[in-house]
């Protein structure tokens, strides 16, 4: 029968709060990105013009049906030899998980700004507003509301999606705890202590975001996936 | 861009890619298969009025979505074999961190298509005198999956983009075959982008085909 210990684990429990940093730093450079890139991608996408929307869903399509371990290779180990550039794990896992999510994100923003009745429009038009102030001033405003829902589900699969990083050897929590496994050959109690970490972070924020859901539907607006 | 792009080199040894790709299949397919089918006994069971079915499941369910998959594959092919009395093959640590993170979330989709048929059909099948277990199987279940269709399809393109988390045990995908092609001949551009393009050209038609089956089943119910 294997005797559980986890002293080694506690007594190195910085090195595990070290990654749970990195991995949040990791998730809010890649929120901080990707939300705007998203919101960019999704007007485009969205656009009449069609030299704009093309190119936007091109880019949401292929970005949402790539692995994102294939991206993150790609911009680690590729495009720094096709710029010259010397590329550091942050900022490969940075470029990467802020297109990435942006993809994502921007079928939310879409979905929500779909989602507002047609009447709406018509309404800003009559009163002479143009399209790019009606979507501002109108549209969006209650697109957001109703997207919030959606877009909190994506932050958390992005933050469990940042685990990928540790394979080039960027600092987050799971990069620490192999490092921590090997050093203490406790492999058990540290990967176990770090899925519980993953655990109560993760299942605290959808907690977070049924809460949220229940208060939107409170008030009586519905919310978009 | 004065970068000369060379791809012959990559086409030298698309038999190691090749291998790859059939690596790649392979555990897809188990994935698949196992995910999908314990997510419906765990999303039946997680249905169930039994308490000690439903708050196992519930556990289950909770707990592998809420933490990363690479976790779960990590912890399998690094801890797990300690605790085991057997030898575990990368293929199998990844094979089953994949199939329980699948079967957690498909069993959330196979809940929601349950609870999505109207109540109405349950009170006809007992009226009728069927058991639980024949309205289930021969009522609710063939019209709820027709409704599931595209959350699975989305579950099975996912399971497929999640199969490459397996080079990261050093499994022989096709993932995994690129960055040794990558490393011996110094063109890791070319060998990434024929991965990225290979995934995208697979996947590709399977989306829009989701889409279609989206809008025909709008408009059908």
């Amino acid at each position: 029968m294997y005797e559980w210990d986890f002293t080694a684990v506690i007594e190195n429990s910085d090195l595990l709060w070290q990654g749970l940093l990195g991995t949040l730093a990791i998730t809010g450079t890649a929120l901080a990105f990707g939300l705007p890139l998203g919101l960019i991608l999704a007007l485009s996408r969205l656009s009449p013009r069609r030299w704009l929307a093309w190119p936007a869903g091109f880019v949401i399509e292929f970005f949402r049906t790539t692995p994102p371990l294939v991206q993150l290779f790609w911009f680690f180990f590729a495009l720094p030899i096709l710029i010259d550039f010397r590329m550091t794990p942050y900022l490969a896992a940075a470029i990467t998980f802020s297109i990435q999510s942006s993809a994502f994100f921007a079928e939310v923003f879409r979905a929500g700004i779909v989602s507002i009745e047609r009447g709406q429009w018509e309404a800003a038009r009559a009163i002479g507003m143009e399209r790019p102030q009606a979507m501002r001033r109108i549209i969006l405003p209650q697109a957001v509301k109703r997207m919030i829902p959606a877009f909190t589900e994506r932050s958390i699969e992005l933050m469990k999606t940042t685990t990928l990083v540790a394979t080039v050897s960027y600092a987050d929590l799971l990069y620490q705890a192999n490092e921590l496994a090997q050093k203490t050959f406790r492999p058990i109690e540290v990967f176990t202590a770090t899925a519980l970490i993953y655990f109560v972070v993760i299942f605290g924020l959808s907690l977070c975001v049924q809460a949220a859901e229940r208060r939107l539907a409170v008030s009586g607006d519905s919310t978009v996936r | 861009m004065d970068y000369v792009w060379d791809f012959g080199s990559v086409w030298e040894y698309r038999a190691a890619l090749w291998v790859g790709l059939v690596n790649t299949l392979k555990i897809f397919a188990i994935c698949l298969v196992a995910g999908l089918s314990l997510g419906l006994a765990i999303g039946l069971a997680r249905y169930s009025e039994r308490r000690w079915l439903r708050w196992p499941a519930a556990c289950f369910i909770e707990f592998f979505r809420n933490t990363p998959v690479l976790v779960q594959i990590f912890w399998f092919y690094f801890a797990f074999p300690i605790l085991a009395p057997f030898d575990i093959s990368a293929l199998m640590a990844a094979a089953l961190g994949i199939t329980l993170n699948s079967a957690a979330f498909s069993a959330e989709i196979f809940r929601g298509g349950i609870q999505s048929i109207d109540p109405g059909q349950w009170e006809a099948g007992r009226a009728i005198g069927m058991r639980y277990r024949e309205i289930m199987g021969r009522i609710i279940l063939p019209q709820a999956v027709r409704r599931m269709m595209p959350a699975l399809t989305n579950r099975g393109i996912e399971i497929f983009k999640m199969t490459t988390l397996a080079s990261a045990i050093a499994y022989a995908d096709v993932l995994h075959q690129a960055r040794l092609i990558a490393s011996v001949n110094f063109n890791p551009i070319e060998a990434y982008t024929v991965v990225a393009v290979a995934f995208f050209v697979i996947l590709y038609p399977i989306v829009r085909a989701t889409y279609v089956l989206e809008r025909r089943l709008a408009k059908g119910d």
